[in-house]
């Protein structure tokens, strides 16, 4: 999966669309806060344009896909809401009813189990319970073939739990075993077992941004990961500040001062307050702070060993579908495909230097 | 447009941090929970109050800053120096939620003799369920607030709420947690003739047999019977257990316990955060304020949009050794082509700072908000009594430091 060598302090690369998305289910998790949603669907459509058949899964009722695509809410129906793109939101009362119905053929049983508000039990307080039918219903999934015998779909994105719950609740069906020494249910835990664990099936691709507390979650997660036999694939480094200035340039605006910054931006046109040239010095000097804070924490996920890539922090006025596009390129030229919209949109080189750990 | 929120942008979390028994943090995980909770325990001993922050999985470089590096379930006191500890006459500290502890305790005290505690605590199910169970965490959390004021040691007790998938989770806890250990459900499958008279139908008790023989195929019998065992043994303790759970919520319930709503600018953290408003108001709890954090600095609307994009055009140009090719020169290369860049970088934070502000009024609109302070996006992650002390500043007064 990170196929080439690199210098030493950088991260290995991924080539093209089968590097970044070899595997058929990717799962992506990372601190809370860090745009994992963002993410998923950049990468997501990432596959679409790969030309695999792409399933973007929710497990977390959040809607978050359906309010970044502007769709329909998202149930556990599975929709095709853009050519080659179906989305769905999987929730723990369904996967019981057809988990029912495909091993025992018990329709009837949801009637009493709605009457008796089992499901609150099964689906909200059983030990693990809910985790399990979520894990075991992406497992049905993967396994699910048309009647071509080729895969229901080729990639499977999965909006997952956040870093500090996501080997939990990919072992559930595990931490079940524990409790149920018997049954179907058991069963079917190793063979989930067998998927999660085999990195041509399954990755996880951690979401962070380059700040402290989630640059340490996403290593402490690759460590987890790795504990419990599941692959991790690249890192995506979330919101990274593109370069507008750096050091030298600093070095240059500091030695003209506020004053004359101001009068040569007047000069060409823009008449600004003496508050707002003072204010711009300020910020070109936490922008290189910032570039350098970057800098030390992008060396800190260097020594994960894991492929990084970066997501651009895109400063329009407004963030809608068109920035997830302009993301799923970003994604797409860093592996060394296509990506049309990002290459007009910003310095692609800038941001590779960055996220390859390059001075 | 936004009447209230500017309204609510005037005050400031200043009387809750004096006057309050117990502030809650609540909101949405990764929004800054934590570091908000420290930073209002440290206002208050600023203020001169006996101050106690119960926390749950600090960053640790933010742990060490308030002295905690090896903390377990009892309170620790919070070093303050000179520069950090207002008049000198408060308190800070801190302890960590240790949820099993908490848990077994809560079973010794309510079972009715050291052998049942122990039946109960060595079951299978118990413990599975007090480590898994969705509501558990936080319920436990609010089980120790509700010892520690009852030990009235602290003049107010600061509770950082943990980091759940919805920050709602939080209020259902103990009506969860109840309603679960109630089992009346369970015990209807397990023992279907043990209810009868409590109202619930026969058609439920023939469904719950159809059930019971899936269920059993399902799971394996051990698992029943493990679940049957833990009701029996818990049955003595349920009504202590429940009553228990009343005095919690009541506490929340009452004016002197307040929460404070943690967001970030984003929309899905302000969606949890307006829901979680609502939520408050009815179940008639009460809202001290919404903290948003990382919020970027406003910056003036001089020069006009299209003045400054005329301007970082017509400086590319003349620092361009090629004019007019439409590529950027490398910032350090001329005067022209760094002022060109801080330009950008103006266009960009002014842009951002847009967008956040508008998700916010977006986010909030239309809600009562008590209070709004919005804590400015620092440098990096806050980790020392001087990054706490800046953020207790802008809580207390509204304003950067």
């Amino acid at each position: 999966m990170s196929g080439q060598p690199s210098a030493p302090g950088s991260s290995p690369t991924l080539e093209g669309y089968d590097g970044l998305l070899g595997p058929h289910v990717s799962i992506v998790t990372g601190k809370g806060g860090v745009g994992k949603t963002t993410a998923a669907a950049a990468l997501a459509l990432a596959g679409v344009a790969s030309g695999r058949r792409t399933l973007l899964v929710e497990v977390e009722g959040r809607q978050g896909f359906s309010r970044v695509f502007g769709t329909q809410p998202w149930d556990y129906a599975e929709r095709e809401f853009r050519p080659g793109l179906w989305g769905a939101a999987i929730d723990p009362a369904e996967s019981v009813y057809e988990y029912l119905e495909l091993f025992y053929g018990l329709k009837r049983v949801q009637w009493v189990m709605e009457r008796s508000n089992a499901l609150d039990f099964v689906t909200t307080a059983a030990p693990g319970l809910r985790d399990l039918l979520l894990v075991g219903k992406l497992y049905e999934i993967e396994a699910r073939r048309r009647p071509d015998g080729r895969r229901a779909y080729d990639l499977i994105v999965l909006d997952a739990p956040p870093t500090g719950r996501i080997v939990p609740f990919l072992q559930a069906p595990e931490a079940v075993t524990d409790i149920v020494r018997v049954g179907p249910i058991r069963r079917q835990a190793g063979q989930i077992k067998d998927m999660l664990t085999d990195p041509r099936r399954v990755q996880a691709v951690i979401v962070t941004l380059l700040e402290e507390m989630p640059v340490r979650e996403t290593t402490e997660g690759i460590d987890a990961l790795r504990a419990a036999g599941i692959a991790t694939g690249p890192v995506l480094a979330n919101q990274v500040t593109l370069p507008r200035l750096d050091p030298a340039a600093l070095g240059r605006l500091t030695a003209l001062g506020a004053e004359v910054l101001r009068e040569r931006a007047e000069e060409h046109g823009a008449r600004m307050s003496g508050r707002t040239s003072e204010l711009t010095l300020e910020l070109a000097t936490a922008h290189v702070d910032r570039q350098r804070y970057q800098a030390g924490l992008r060396a800190e996920l260097a020594t994960t060993g894991r492929p990084v890539l970066g997501l651009p922090l895109l400063a329009g006025s407004t963030f809608g579908v068109t920035d997830l596009e302009v993301l799923a390129d970003t994604l797409a030229l860093q592996v060394g495909e296509d990506g049309p919209l990002a290459a007009a949109r910003f310095d692609v080189a800038a941001l590779h230097a960055i996220t390859e750990g390059r001075p | 447009m936004t009447g209230k929120l500017e309204r609510a942008r005037q005050r400031t979390l200043a009387d809750a941090i004096r006057e309050a028994h117990i502030l809650v943090a609540t909101g949405a995980g990764g929004v800054g929970k934590t570091t908000s909770a420290a930073a209002i325990g440290l206002a208050a001993a600023q203020q001169g109050r006996r101050t106690l922050v119960l926390t749950i999985d600090p960053a640790r470089r933010l742990a060490q800053a308030m002295g905690l590096d090896a903390l377990g379930d009892e309170p620790t006191q919070v070093p303050l120096d000179e520069a950090h500890r207002g008049d000198g006459t408060g308190e800070l500290w801190a302890m960590m939620l240790d949820m099993q502890t908490t848990f077994d305790r809560l079973i010794d005290r309510h079972a009715t003799s050291p052998q049942e505690a122990a039946a109960i605590t060595s079951n299978r199910i118990y413990r599975q369920l007090s480590s898994t169970l969705s509501g558990t965490q936080e319920y436990m959390a609010m089980e120790r607030l509700h010892e520690l004021h009852e030990e009235g040691a602290f003049d107010l007790l600061v509770i950082d709420t943990p980091p759940t998938r919805s920050a709602l989770d939080f209020l259902d806890a103990p009506r969860r947690m109840t309603s679960f250990l109630e089992g009346r459900l369970l015990k209807l499958l397990l023992k279907p003739g043990m209810v009868a008279g409590r109202g619930i139908g026969k058609v439920v008790g023939a469904g719950a047999t159809a059930f019971m023989r899936v269920a059993g195929r399902v799971t394996g019998m051990e698992l029943l019977q493990d679940l049957a065992d833990f009701f029996r043994d818990f049955e003595g303790m349920y009504d202590g257990f429940k009553q228990r759970a009343e005095e919690v919520l009541a506490l929340l319930r009452a004016p002197s316990s307040r929460f404070v709503v943690v967001t970030s600018a984003d929309p899905p953290p302000l969606r949890e955060a307006r829901y979680f408003l609502e939520r408050l108001e009815q179940e008639g709890l009460h809202a001290a304020g919404v903290v948003v954090n990382r919020v970027r600095p406003e910056v003036p609307r001089d020069p006009s949009d299209a003045a400054l994009e005329r301007a970082i055009a017509a400086l590319e140009a003349a620092a361009g050794d090629d004019p007019g090719a439409g590529e950027v020169p490398a910032p350090g290369s001329s005067d022209e082509a760094a002022i060109a860049g801080a330009l950008r970088l103006l266009a960009d934070v002014r842009n951002l700072a847009a967008r956040q502000r508008r998700d916010v009024a977006a986010g909030l609109f239309g809600v009562d908000v008590p209070a709004l302070v919005e804590v400015p996006l620092l440098g990096g992650d806050v980790h020392d009594l001087a990054g706490l002390d800046a953020i207790a500043h802008t809580l207390l007064t509204g304003r950067t430091p």
